[in-house]
């Protein structure tokens, strides 16, 4: 009899049943499809493990003697072993007997514990956890995060759209029940249906989401074949085991999704259900002052079915929302991240450097490349230098007018500004130039070039003005001293440096000076005279850095071409580390880029979430809207003029999460704007008005569509037909 | 023999200053085979007692004992059950399930028991009702008396202890009134059904036996006709 009923009404109800088996089937593709993306990523990660580290599964370090490597051969769970210059690497059977049987192995065999090494990086994989593995291994936790986060969603969706469907038919389940069918009757046949029109959007889904995800996987093999040269390929695959969890997830999801409405509508008494029309309500008088005042009374029904909906439309509304908030502030931020970085970062250093060279674990006295470096061509300029640390007193009375004024040392954390009997111990970090670079700097800042003392930079930051972007700097020093006494970081050694100048501007470098530390007092000295001071003064960094800037304008080939030519002078010579401006801006673009599409996403789930639930809801009510159009019409409502209402609700829909976050969104971009100091103007230049304009409209066609399914549904309304229902007492 | 029996039923709507009494102490006793009419103005509160009496609804206080069940301590599948298999309710508007045949529609009560239906007493009963030719139509396909001859087929089909019907004309001519009347009369007579109506129409009360009278919730007459 179920069987009957519930056949006959899949049958008659077509567009009710596509609102369940669409959402179903999506769902399925969308779970099937991150189990399948998952499976692969795990997959490639072995892989990667595998060829970057090697897939052994535990390791006996140092040298093995005959006797221990046959104990270790022998042990009945051991597959393989192989013997390196780290150790003996083993191979299991079974990833599962690794921590058990390894000590094992290492007792019998008569291994010191601390002999025994794990590759708990790869067993983790096979979420296998050893006690001291203290690193975070979080692509299992992640994955199943995500698959939950997943399905929460598609919950939110598909149990509207069973909601909806069965609400159709409350009152049926209404005469169901009054004349004896149980709760559980009744809800068992809403399993029964739900499983009848679900199994094969289920297997569809299923099927095309693994078929998604290794093509998704062939894809980003061709997209990052050339961004990342050398990268391991992964080979797209898939595994039976793999679909078992997928349609599990997917039938659970789904499942849960008829739980929720049946379980309501089963404990529904009788009554309630057979007085239930289905038609919507409004449980008391709303005002719907603004949309009967543009619209006219089209716009009061209109507004009024929106309210009597309101309830089922919640889900849809709140996604719609924060969908459209999360897309908009999302943009303005990278809007303004860009413009911050682009300013703070890539224009402020556009002229200062194109290649930077990280000389390893060297030091810049005992570097003889520097002239080879700086008469290559296309290089315009190349500074090569090192940074030591050190530190340097200061009395009140050599602190200038103008730092006094806001309040001298008075701001200063003592670890920036230790007082001292004679005045205050500061940080006075030492840059070490080569001579030559060391002699143009002289000349750049108009003195005779001089290789015997140092250059103060003597600047300071009005810490007062808290805005970063456009900072006031005054006089550090009075700059009356002709030598500065430089000590040694923690010690009292002192070395006495003549001051050729004190100037506010910098040698052109990639680097800050006193940005994290306001009150260091920078020195620039010529690496002839550090010669003479580091046995002194010491504190240098491991590295020496060289920054090259080629041709005005260079492009990343000209560049790529000075940095290969470095190479080949001191690539065999040195440990060296290269980074490329023109490359670094790239690098940082498709990262930004690949964040937006991640993030951007996550505001398109929502919105298919949003969307969805317009679907579902439009086109499950569409009986109830056919009586409710019914009346309108037998108390003389045009067609033309319902659908003006219809639209109307669309309209009213589709702007309301836009009205609704676009003051929200504001606030939030005002606030960045605040505290990143950037003038609005400079942000409204470059806001994403088109993204955002194509998100709105997205909306709006996804509401609209919505909307005109459901008008063809209802919109060819036989009036005798719809007012002989019996429900319409 | 008594086959209903309400003690002190009380049913009451809403909360605080909302409350309605619909029932307000009704006590009443009904034996098997008698054709009760109850008859009262509207909101008098003669639909609430039949839903009680018909486990479609719960009173607030009071006991309600139909066949030897208290309805009042049945959890909702318990009651659901009990409507199936001792009371047959018919309303004013016949709700019958669109989708379903007359036949299937009538069989419902035994297909949720998955039991075979008796051949002979169906065919008696859609024979005496008159409806043995509509088998296979769809509800929509029907007239409104035959509709209702179909949900009163439904509602014997179990050979239910109580028969109740809300209004069972009151959507329908006065030709198709008499007829269901005369059929439910048939039903108590041959079947020694016992039947409870609800009606607010003299005329169909008067072929009643018995009829009880409601006002505010509480019955004030309770006649004897034969």
């Amino acid at each position: 009899m179920w069987k009957d009923y519930s056949a006959d009404f899949i049958k008659n109800n077509r567009s009710a049943s596509l609102s369940v088996r669409l959402p179903a089937f999506i769902s399925a593709l969308l779970l099937s499809l991150l189990c399948g993306l998952f499976y692969n990523a795990w997959k490639y990660e072995v892989e990667r493990i595998k060829l970057e580290e090697g897939g052994w599964q535990s390791r006996m370090t140092g040298e093995l003697n005959d006797e221990q490597i046959e104990a270790i051969k022998n042990f009945a769970t051991v597959k393989n072993i192989v013997i390196n210059d780290t150790g003996t690497d083993i191979y299991f059977d079974h990833y599962r007997d690794v921590l058990s049987d390894t000590p094992r192995i290492a007792r019998l065999a008569g291994i010191l514990p601390e002999k025994v090494e794990y590759h708990y990086q790869l067993l983790s994989m096979y979420l296998i956890r050893g006690g001291e593995d203290a690193a975070p291994r979080l692509i299992f936790p992640m994955f199943l995060l995500i698959t939950a986060l997943a399905s929460l969603s598609l919950i939110i969706i598909i149990h509207n759209s069973f909601a909806v469907s069965m609400n159709e038919r409350i009152r049926q389940f209404g005469i169901f029940s009054s004349i004896g069918a149980t709760p559980g009757q009744i809800r068992i046949c809403l399993f029964q249906e739900a499983a009848v029109l679900c199994t094969v959007p289920i297997l569809a889904g299923n099927l095309l989401g693994i078929g998604g995800s290794m093509g998704l996987v062939g894809l980003s093999n061709i997209l990052l074949e050339n961004q990342i040269p050398g990268r391991h390929k992964a080979i797209p695959g898939y595994h039976p085991l793999v679909l078992a969890p997928a349609l599990l997830i997917t039938v659970i999801t789904i499942w849960i999704s008829v739980w929720l409405p049946a379980r309501k509508l089963s404990r529904l008494t009788p009554l309630e259900a057979i007085k239930n029309t289905g038609e919507l309500e409004l449980k008391r008088k709303k005002k719907s002052g603004i949309s009967a005042l543009l619209f006219g009374v089209e716009g009061e029904l209109a507004a009024n079915a929106l309210k009597a909906q309101s309830r089922s439309l919640r889900t849809a509304s709140l996604a719609l929302i924060f969908s459209f908030l999360a897309f908009t502030v999302m943009q303005c931020f990278f809007t303004i991240s860009g413009i911050s970085t682009r300013e703070t970062y890539f224009e402020k250093y556009q002229d200062a450097w194109d290649i930077m060279v990280t000389l390893k674990d060297t030091d810049i006295d005992g570097f003889e490349k520097t002239k080879e470096i700086q008469e290559l061509p296309g290089v315009e300029s190349a500074v090569v230098y090192q940074k030591a640390t050190a530190k340097r007193k200061i009395t009140e009375e050599e602190i200038s007018e103008e730092m006094k004024a806001f309040g001298g040392f008075s701001h200063a954390p003592a670890h920036d500004a230790a007082r001292i009997q004679e005045g205050w111990l500061v940080n006075a970090p030492i840059i070490i130039l080569d001579d030559v670079s060391f002699s143009d700097y002289c000349r750049q800042i108009g003195i005779q070039p001089q290789l015997d003392g140092a250059v103060i930079r003597n600047q300071i930051r009005d810490v007062t003005n808290p805005d970063f972007r456009h900072p006031k700097f005054v006089p550090y020093l009075k700059g009356e001293n002709i030598s500065s006494a430089v000590m040694e970081t923690g010690n009292e050694n002192t070395a006495e440096i003549p001051v050729l100048a004190y100037t506010g501007e910098a040698p052109v470098l990639r680097e800050e000076y006193a940005t994290l530390d306001y009150y260091e007092l920078v020195h620039f000295i010529p690496v002839s005279l550090w010669k003479e001071l580091k046995e002194q003064i010491g504190g240098m960094e491991k590295d020496t850095s060289i920054r090259i800037l080629g041709k005005k304008n260079a492009a990343l080939e000209e560049l790529n071409t000075i940095q290969n030519e470095i190479h080949e002078r001191i690539g065999s010579e040195y440990t060296v580390e290269y980074e490329n401006r023109i490359q670094d801006y790239e690098t940082n673009n498709k990262q930004i880029q690949g964040m937006k599409v991640v993030l951007g996403s996550f505001c398109v789930l929502l919105g298919i979430i949003g969307a969805g639930n317009v679907f579902s809801n439009t086109l499950g009510f569409a009986g109830q809207r056919k009586r409710e159009f019914a009346r309108y019409l037998s108390v003389g409502m045009t067609p033309e003029e319902i659908r003006k209402m219809f639209c109307i609700e669309a309209l009213v829909l589709a702007i309301r999460p836009i009205l609704w976050a676009f003051p929200l969104a504001v606030i939030a971009v005002g606030y960045m704007l605040k505290i990143s100091y950037l003038a609005a103007g400079e942000f409204l230049a470059e806001a994403p008005f088109f993204s955002i304009t194509v998100f709105i409209l997205a909306i709006f066609g996804a509401v609209a569509l919505a909307y005109y399914f459901a008008w063809k549904s209802v919109g060819r309304i036989n009036l005798t037909e719809v007012l002989k229902d019996d429900s319409m007492m | 023999m008594e086959i209903l029996k309400c003690e002190e039923v009380k049913k009451v709507y809403g909360a605080g200053s909302n409350q309605v009494a619909a029932l307000n102490g009704v006590d009443l006793s009904v034996s098997k085979g008698e054709f009760v009419a109850v008859v009262g103005a509207s909101g008098s509160g003669k639909s609430t007692l039949l839903h009680i009496l018909g486990s479609v609804d719960k009173p607030t206080s009071g006991t309600v004992i139909v066949d030897g069940t208290d309805l009042s301590k049945l959890n909702p599948t318990q009651a659901a059950i009990f409507r199936r298999r001792k009371v047959g309710l018919v309303y004013q508007f016949y709700n019958l399930i669109p989708t379903l045949t007359v036949k299937k529609n009538i069989l419902l009560p035994l297909a949720l028991d998955k039991r075979k239906p008796n051949k002979d007493y169906f065919e008696k009963i859609v024979t005496s009702l008159g409806i043995s030719d509509k088998l296979e139509a769809l509800p929509g396909q029907l007239s409104g008396g035959q509709q209702q001859r179909a949900a009163i087929a439904r509602s014997l089909i179990y050979r239910p202890a109580l028969f109740l019907a809300d209004e069972p004309t009151g959507n329908l001519d006065q030709k198709n009134s008499k007829e269901i009347i005369d059929m439910l009369k048939l039903s108590n007579r041959s079947l020694e059904q016992t039947v409870l109506l609800i009606t607010h129409d003299e005329k169909v009360a008067l072929e009643a036996e018995r009829i009880i009278t409601i006002e505010d919730g509480r019955i004030i007459r309770d006649e004897r006709r034969r």
